[in-house]
């Protein structure tokens, strides 16, 4: 009936222009016109995750208090994630990184966490709860949830031994291992060849102007020409590995972890320039039409040291939970070395927030640097 | 023509005007608006100026890419224009000379089981464009099908490494793809060939090859051109293709407008680029179609 009313008025000429517009909105079409407006909350829990981290094990809690998993979207790098939220996507939880969380809260996508609403907060370590990142002027803005390590992988059967004797993120830059190694499809690329060329990493990753052209045009180049791709995919390196279409990796823990459960002879390296370590968490977006309390449940659910457990048995990464070693297999405690975040961050490179002007530069050079290659 | 009948055309018309109207002319008129905003941060400058265009063809130091020197500032989007329009041209070249011998060969050599033949063409639409060129991924992998076959044969002992992540890979492809799509047009033109003329040419004396060439290879131009446009216009554009098997190699302009958008926080001047190539793409098809003098041979078929 309302709708055969709807017609018979705008046939008449009776409609005014806001109720014109408003049932164009309810079409979509409205959606080009007016500007946003507040949605009506109670829709599915839309969860943008890392690929491999969309599974229930890591959030058993929440699957078993509601049914189901959440909806994931998988991202390959934040940057890719918040463009995507910016277009429109409506996502209620982020996983970023402690060197990422500030480009979403600096584009005005993130609500306060409150800490009171987790029942797994107090057992965070209190390092990671206070830590940069995780706390911006005042408000928690990141739930952190699980920390490792960025390294090189290789297989020792197939890499020339003077490489696993002294390791070094040279073997990216190196002519001799053209078509044998890969990069991640990230800005790092240049970054960490700075680094080989003597810079640390303080400085590297906030390079800009003609320094940033000069070290994209030496070292971003020597990695895309020498990579056999250049990966966003952690199954794509993971297989290549696997098979020996490549002999070395940029990788973090778990793709050791688990070429090792499949007999393949890895290794991980510590390179000579250092090797770099993180710690991601969660964060509640303000784009999502979910009822926060399912974020909560969410996130939550991640902090869990069940979720610990598996993390740290199954892909070698670290936990914020400090109960998740105590749960642990304590061999695979054992054999991640350091278990302790802090004492973690003081061994390695922490991977640093760069400016918002610096990280945009950073994406338009690596990606003119990628499109000319020949 | 009678009101009437253009009142009738027009009504014919109208449905497909709407939807090209609502999807394809109001994401057009949107992105042109675009391009001549810009945009810094986070923030879009909606003030009108041209400095997106200005940019492109900005003189500057420059590059030099397969000893073509790009004297601008910004080079990359003319170095991709050049390498994708190049790119397509061989896959267009390619699937043509595929297609034009299976169009014949229906057209011409199959008399029984036509609407069979026909089904059999539209077999791979019967697979997702994206799983086609998955697979291709597979097909060309280092452990892939071309690899594993030759190993098994014993023709080479290393895999071959330059299958995948290059630009042959994206031509490939690109071809395989869209084979399909250019066999239609050919086999309709072909088919609509009136056979008394081909007799009457042998009657009065032509050799098999003269009758070819003076007979069926003309009169099929214009579903070959219509073929040639139907693939060569959307794989410029292409961007799954690049993204899935080309590596950082074989990147096409596609792949710079969705960084722009997506990456580089600079969605005005991705607009700009695609407005650029669409009018790049329309004056070389209009050259192209001057060139072979399409008007002509409408006028002589028609």
């Amino acid at each position: 009936m309302q709708r055969v009313k709807f017609i018979d008025r705008m046939a008449q000429g009776k409609l005014s222009r806001r109720e014109m517009l408003r049932s164009a909105s309810a079409f979509g079409v409205g959606l080009t016109v007016l500007p946003r407006v507040a949605r009506a909350q109670g829709g599915p829990l839309t969860c943008l995750e890392w690929g491999g981290y969309d599974a229930a094990e890591y959030v058993g809690a929440y699957v078993s208090k509601h049914g189901a998993l959440p909806d994931f979207s998988i991202f390959s790098g934040e940057e890719e994630a918040l463009a995507k939220v910016r277009a429109g996507f409506a996502a209620d939880v982020m996983h970023p990184c402690n060197y990422s969380v500030a480009r979403f809260v600096n584009a005005g996508l993130v609500n306060e966490i409150d800490t009171s609403k987790l029942s797994n907060w107090a057992d965070v370590f209190p390092a990671l709860q206070t830590a940069e990142g995780v706390v911006q002027d005042g408000k928690v803005v990141m739930a952190p949830a699980d920390w490792g390590n960025s390294s090189i992988a290789y297989r020792s059967d197939l890499i020339d031994p003077a490489f696993a004797a002294d390791p070094t993120w040279a073997i990216f830059y190196d002519e001799a291992y053209t078509g044998k190694v890969s990069m991640l499809d990230n800005e790092l690329a240049f970054q960490i060849g700075a680094m080989v060329g003597g810079m640390p990493y303080d400085e590297a990753y906030k390079l800009s102007g003609a320094a940033l052209e000069e070290a994209a045009k030496t070292w971003g180049a020597k990695a895309v020409n020498v990579s056999r791709f250049l990966w966003n995919d952690p199954s794509e390196v993971q297989q290549a590995m696997a098979s020996g279409e490549i002999v070395a990796a940029y990788a973090w823990n778990d793709l050791v972890k688990n070429l090792k459960a499949e007999g393949i002879p890895v290794e991980y390296a510590k390179p000579k320039e250092g090797m770099f370590t993180w710690f991601c968490g969660l964060t509640m977006l303000n784009s999502g039409k979910a009822d926060p309390a399912l974020a909560y449940d969410f996130i939550d659910a991640w902090l869990s040291p069940e979720t610990g457990k598996y993390l740290i048995e199954s892909s070698g990464y670290g936990h914020a939970n400090m109960k998740s070693f105590e749960a642990a297999d304590p061999a695979e405690v054992a054999a991640m070395g350091i278990t302790d975040p802090e004492a973690m961050m003081a061994s390695a490179i922490l991977f640093r927030t760069p400016t918002d002007e610096v990280q945009v530069e950073h994406n338009r050079v690596w990606g003119d640097i990628k499109a000319l290659k020949m | 023509m009678t009101s009437g009948s253009a009142r009738t055309g027009l009504s014919l018309l109208s449905p497909a005007f709407l939807v090209m109207a609502a999807t394809l002319l109001a994401p057009v008129v949107a992105l042109i608006v675009m391009s001549f905003w810009t945009q810094s941060g986070f923030e879009i400058d909606r003030t009108f100026t041209l400095a997106n265009y200005s940019r492109l063809v900005e003189p500057g130091e420059g590059t030099v890419w397969y000893g073509i020197r790009f004297p601008l500032a910004y080079p990359v989007p003319a170095v991709l224009m050049v390498k994708s329009l190049a790119m397509s041209l061989v896959a267009t070249i390619c699937v043509i000379g595929v297609a034009w011998p299976m169009a014949y060969f229906l057209a011409f050599r199959v008399t029984r089981y036509k609407a069979m033949w026909m089904i059999l063409l539209t077999i791979p639409f019967w697979t997702s464009y994206l799983l086609r060129v998955f697979s291709w991924k597979i097909v060309l992998g280092f452990n892939g099908a071309i690899n594993s076959g030759l190993q098994w044969l014993g023709l080479i002992r290393e895999p071959l490494e330059f299958l995948l992540y290059n630009p042959l890979a994206v031509m490939i492809t690109l071809a395989h793809s869209w084979i399909a799509f250019s066999v239609l047009p050919i086999y309709v033109s072909l088919e609509k060939i009136d056979r008394t003329l081909l007799e009457a040419a042998s009657d009065l004396g032509d050799s098999r090859w003269k009758r070819f060439r003076r007979i069926t290879l003309p009169l099929s131009m214009p579903g070959t051109i219509a073929a040639t446009l139907l693939v060569f216009i959307p794989t410029v554009g292409d961007y799954v293709t690049p993204t899935l098997v080309g590596g950082p190699g074989g990147t096409m302009i596609g792949s710079l407008v969705q960084q722009l958008f997506l990456r580089q926080d600079n969605a005005p001047m991705g607009a700009a680029i695609s407005i650029v190539m669409m009018l790049i793409i329309a004056v070389l098809v209009g050259l192209f179609l001057w060139l072979i003098g399409y008007g002509r041979i409408r006028r002589r078929i028609g």
